[in-house]
Parts: structure tokens; sequence; C-alpha cells
């Protein structure tokens, strides 16, 4: 039973101060085993924040990342599933499904992790899912203002998934969950 | 014998040459007495001890009994010499009264034999010199012994403890058994012992189940009786859909009662407990290292503490706990029989309740200062040691200034299983476990005796170098001190 944390484009300072105190709040040490990072933190404060709620830190860079060096896309395995991330910029159309279904197939992962249109999407498709955990201080993007907050929270347990959503719509915390199973392990 | 000083009989002869039968010291109560004196039987009307073995000059080596319980006690007949003349009337022994019955060591003088006393031997908890082959003619009869008691219907639990005190051989693999009965896990009528076990191990998995599972399974059995079971991959492409939680539950809930909430907390005493089981005996490959049988050991013991700290929300975890129950599942799980043997976990649950029920006050910290509490045993212990040996005592707590918290605070608390090394613990366990009043009395005896039997090196030490030597306290001859801590009980100074 493993719980990942995905969540990413931040903004921070440039368009948005903190994250909302209620996420703050739940974000706990101790809880968490790994955190994923879409990007665009933006500064190195972020960083460290997010080191203290879990120190296994996974990021991709965002094209507003002040660190230069955190890498395009990156992939790790966790228990039975290969996770990619990748901000998400470098995907043209920004958002389109097919297109980071061919990244996913490039990367050859399970979970695909994306960023950058700060919407939270769910998708999956024969190669695997596509995770957009949004924006988690629901700063505007370069394509809408009307953003809200969330996050994603992945328990892995064996061959089975649950994603728990966390949005913030109108001051209050909205948990969804979605569940999926992969079919076969992934250790040949 | 008015005690001055040094008693009488620590100096006395008696250790170092094994002492032939001298006064006819009858002990009365049904107590394991273990004393190398008596050796003349004060036999009521019916009982002998039911195995009196050849003497050592015997070179026919006696079979051991086949390891099954369940042997019958005619083959344990055939196979000693002498015939258990008295064997039938030992099978309605159940409740005579035996309370006279002067129990000797297992080399078991029987005055209906015709064998001629064994000079040389002492007592089991007694031969200082005893030469190897007596020792294991002393063992093959308490084996035999223990072996026929065991298959009895009922079993004379006054009996099986008289026998276990003197120490339970490791050859037959009996100690699971023995140590099961005297803990009263298994009852004495042995037909009972089947339902008896099968509905203990049930309530144990049963706890297992309930106790040990992770949240996310929890609230997968909360949605199952509320949703039906709806197959998320019916679809090969498209948006995943959204489903509501159950009750507020997700891993970051802060709620007091949400399941989630709950298991973090009790992760830290769950990370405690996984330290302290890895570093338990880190020497035996029973308990540590890489192989597979190791780490499911290390698995069982871990869930047997987490369930207990569950069950058990006032006292939870101690560092300590995992030290005595290393050598209840070491026992259990060694156990010949296959069935007992996968089982070993459950059973060492609750054997473990019940030996800790007894010193459950040593592990709360809130009763270190109560009359139950560890420094009253600690003084008891200091007593104890100011009636036998004055000297000693004011040697050590005067002169010296070693306060006995410094030493006897993990002898009493882990039961000695850190001061000696573990084939010597579980010899002492026999003893302790085989005392109806409960293990404390012989413990605190048994710690007396240890210091005793090093009073020499104690009265010529200082501070430091008797410090140094009660924390790593040398190994002794363990039959030598548990017979030293049996002397303590009759010799009492007043």
């Amino acid at each position: 039973m493993v719980l990942v944390l995905a969540l990413g484009d931040l903004h921070i300072p440039h368009r948005a101060s903190d994250l909302p105190p209620k996420f703050k709040s739940m974000l706990v040490p101790g809880k968490i085993q790994h955190i994923i990072c879409t990007g665009n933190l933006s500064i190195k404060e972020v960083h460290d924040y997010l080191k203290t709620v879990c120190p296994d830190l996974h990021i991709a860079r965002g094209e507003y990342d002040e660190e230069t060096r955190y890498p395009e896309t990156k992939t790790l395995t966790i228990g039975q599933f290969k996770l990619g991330v990748c901000h998400g910029h470098q995907v043209i159309p920004w958002g389109d499904l097919d297109s980071l279904a061919m990244l996913q197939r490039q990367l050859d992962v399970d979970i695909l992790v994306t960023g950058h249109t700060h919407q939270f999407t769910a998708y999956k498709h024969e190669a695997g899912v596509v995770i957009n955990p949004g924006s988690a201080t629901g700063s505007y993007s370069s394509i809408t203002y009307d953003v809200n907050p969330s996050f994603v929270l992945m328990d892995i347990d064996g061959l089975r998934v649950v994603v728990y959503v966390y949005e913030l719509i109108d001051g209050e915390v909205k948990v969804d969950k979605i569940d999926f199973k992969k079919t076969t392990g992934s250790n040949t | 014998m008015v005690k001055k000083g040094v008693p009488d009989w620590l100096n006395s002869s008696l250790w170092s040459s094994p002492q032939p039968p001298s006064s006819n010291d009858v002990v009365e109560s049904h107590e394991p007495p273990a004393s190398a004196d008596v050796k003349s039987a004060v036999v009521e009307s019916i009982v002998e001890p039911p195995v009196p073995v050849p003497p050592p000059s015997v070179t026919r080596i006696v079979e051991p009994p086949s390891s099954s319980v369940h042997s019958s006690t005619a083959s344990v007949k055939g196979e000693i010499r002498d015939p258990l003349s008295s064997h039938n009337g030992n099978n309605n022994y159940g409740n005579t009264n035996f309370n006279n019955y002067n129990s000797e060591e297992e080399n078991g003088i029987s005055n209906n034999s015709s064998t001629a006393p064994i000079p040389a031997v002492g007592a089991n908890t007694g031969a200082v010199v005893a030469p190897a082959a007596s020792s294991l003619a002393e063992d093959i009869s308490s084996q035999a012994q223990l072996l026929q008691e065991l298959s009895r219907k009922i079993i004379n639990m006054g009996e099986l403890r008289r026998i276990a005190s003197q120490g339970i051989p490791d050859g037959a693999g009996i100690r699971s058994t023995v140590w099961k009965l005297l803990l009263g896990y298994l009852p004495p009528d042995r037909t009972l012992w089947s339902s008896e076990l099968a509905k203990k191990r049930s309530q144990y998995n049963h706890f297992k189940e309930e106790l040990l599972m992770y949240p996310s399974d929890i609230t997968r059995k909360l949605e199952k009786s509320s949703l039906e079971n709806s197959e998320p991959y019916g679809e090969s492409k498209g948006f995943l859909s959204r489903s509501e939680i159950t009750h507020g539950e997700h891993p970051l809930s802060l709620g007091k009662s949400s399941v989630w909430n709950m298991f973090f907390q009790d992760t830290e005493i769950i990370e405690q407990i996984d330290r302290d089981v890895k570093r338990t005996h880190p020497d035996m490959h029973f308990f540590s290292g890489d192989s597979t049988v190791a780490k499911s050991n290390q698995e069982a013991l871990k869930n047997i503490l987490i369930v207990f700290a569950k069950l058990n929300p006032g006292i939870r975890y101690v560092q300590g706990m995992n030290e005595i129950l290393a050598p209840l599942f070491y026992v259990f799980k060694n156990d010949p029989s296959e069935e007992n043997a996968v089982s070993a976990e459950a059973d060492t649950f609750f054997c473990f309740v019940e030996l800790l029920s007894g010193f459950r006050d040593n592990f709360v910290q809130q009763l270190d200062n109560s009359v139950v509490g560890i420094r009253a045993t600690i003084t008891r212990l200091s007593q104890l040691l100011k009636e036998h040996d004055e000297e000693l005592w004011r040697h050590l707590e005067i002169t010296t200034k070693v306060n006995p918290q410094f030493y006897a605070f993990r002898w009493i608390t882990l039961l000695l299983t850190q001061e000696f090394n573990f084939a010597d613990s579980l010899h002492i366990w026999d003893t302790l476990l085989s005392d109806p009043d409960g293990p404390q009395e012989t413990l605190l005896r048994v710690c007396c005796a240890m210091l005793v039997i090093v009073r020499r090196r104690l009265l010529a030490g200082d501070f430091t170098s008797n410090l140094k030597l009660l924390q790593h306290y040398p190994s002794t001859n363990i039959s030598h001190l548990l017979y030293v801590a049996s002397k303590l009980r009759t010799h009492v100074a007043g």
C-alpha cells in the first residue's frame, strides 16, 4: 500500500503565493511515500517544502521552473506500476490525449502524469492511464483563468490503483476517487 | 541452621562433588524440590516415580521414546529396563494425594526397583561434576516421565509442573506441548485439545484480519456493501469515471474516526515494533538474516506484537516485549508436529498474553513506583538477598553502592532472556513457567541465586567491577544455578 502524491503547476511566487491552507493542513509528513511533480513550482523554496512532506521527490521541468536541472521527463517504478512524469508543454497540442498517449508509449509507462493545462483529467487508453493533477494552487494557465486548485493522491496496492482526487471547490475540499486495475504484472 | 554470614549449605561440599544420599529430608510441599539430599522415597500407597533409569555404567543406551505425544505408555515401558511395576497404578494417579509424594530427581531411586541408588549423580539441578552419561540418562528419564504424564487422558498439572521444573530435555520436542500446558493454553484434559486449539487459532486469525487490514482494504469492504461491483475497465478508451468516496474516507483525512487517520497513528508503534523485531537475537538464523525463514518468523513476531498492541491500548507496545516473545515463538515453531508448527503464531499469541499478564506491571511506566511496579519487585529481590546472604547484600548495596536497579531491571523485566545464551534461557524458563504461583517468585529466587553464585567475585570487587560483572553476567552451569535457586526456597532464614 504505497501512497503517491501527484501535483504540480503551483507557479509560486509568480501566479500564486502559496498552497490553499486546507490543502496544506492535509499534507502532513509521514503519510506519503513518494511525490511526483509535473513542474512549474517555480522556486527552490517550494521544492524544499515538498521535500519536507516526503523526501522521495520526482520532478519534471516546467517552462517556468527556475531550477534548470530538472529532467524533461522521468520514469520510475512503484510496486507493479511504471509511472512517468512530464510537464506537458512539450506535447503539442497541449492536453491532447492522443499525443499524450504517444508520449506514454514512448516512455513505456502504465501511468503518465502530466500537467500544464491546470485542469484535472484522468484518461484511459490501450497503453495505460494519463493523469493530470491540475494546479495545486489554482493559478491561471496559458489557456484559461478558471482553475480550481486540485491535486491527486494514488494508493498503489499490488495491481490495483485507487486515485483520490482532491479539489477545492467554493472553499471546500471535495474528494473523489477512481479505481482501476492493471491486467498483468510488469516483472518481465 | 542459624544463618550468619554465608549460609552453611553454600559452603558445603555438596557442590563440589555429587553427594550420596544423606539426610532423609522429606519435602512436604509438592513444589519441585530438586534437592540432591532427597534420595529416599516416602511412598504413598500406590505410586512410585514412573521411570527409573539404568545406572550410567550401562552401555545400553535407552532409546528415547518416540517424540509423538501419543506414544503409548506401553512402548515407554518396553524400553526401560526396570518394569514399571506400579505402572497400572499410575493411570489412576489423577487425584491421588501427592502432597506427601516425595519427589526425587529423575535418576529415580525407586524403592521398588532393585537397582541401587545411583550415588554418582546428583540431581539434574545439582550436578556440578555430573558425568555426561548421567545427564543423558537424566534427560531420558525426565523425557520419559514427561511423555508418560502427557499421554494421560487428564494430565496432572502438579505432577507436570514438578517434572518440568527440573528441566525439559531438548531432544524430544515436548517442550512446546509442556509450555502450552503450563501456561494454561491447553487444558489438562487431552480430549479437549483439538477443539480448544481450533477455537483459539481461529480467534487469532480473526483478530489478525480485523486489526491488520490496510485502510484501503477496509474502505473497499465498506464499499462492497454499498455499491455494486462495477468493472472499472469496461471501456478500453475514454475518460475514467469518478466516483464518490464513502464516509469521507481518504488517505489524508484528518478526522478522528477516519480509518486512515488511525492507521497512520498506529504506524509509529508499528515502526517501533518492526525495529525491535529486526534486532531480536541477531545471532540466530531463526530470527535474523535474509533467509525467507527468518523473514517469515520476523513477520509472525511483528503480527503478534501488533495485534497485542492494538488489543491492549493501555499498555501498547513497550521495548522488551519482543525479547519475551522470542523464546515462546521459537519453541512453538520448532514443535515436531507439523500441524502445531504451522499454527505457532496463534499459539504463541495466546501464551504470550498469558505470560505477560503476570508481568504487565513491569511495563507500565506509571506503575514504576507503585507497590506492584518494577521498583517494588527489585526491592523484594534486594530483601531476598539480604535474608539469605547478608554479607553480600551489605557489600553490594552499602559498601560498593551498586543499586540493584542497575542490573536487576533487565533481569526481571526480560525474564533473564538477555543474560544467558538462548538454550540456557529456555532451560531457565522451564523452571520459571512451572511454578504454580506464577513465574515471579521463582524469578526472584533465580536472580538471588545468580548473585550468590558469584559472591566471591562480588565481595572482592568495587563498584565498577561489580557492576560490570552483573551487567555482563558470566555464563554458568544452568543446572547449578537452578539448584541454588531451589535451595533458596527451602532455606529461608528466620
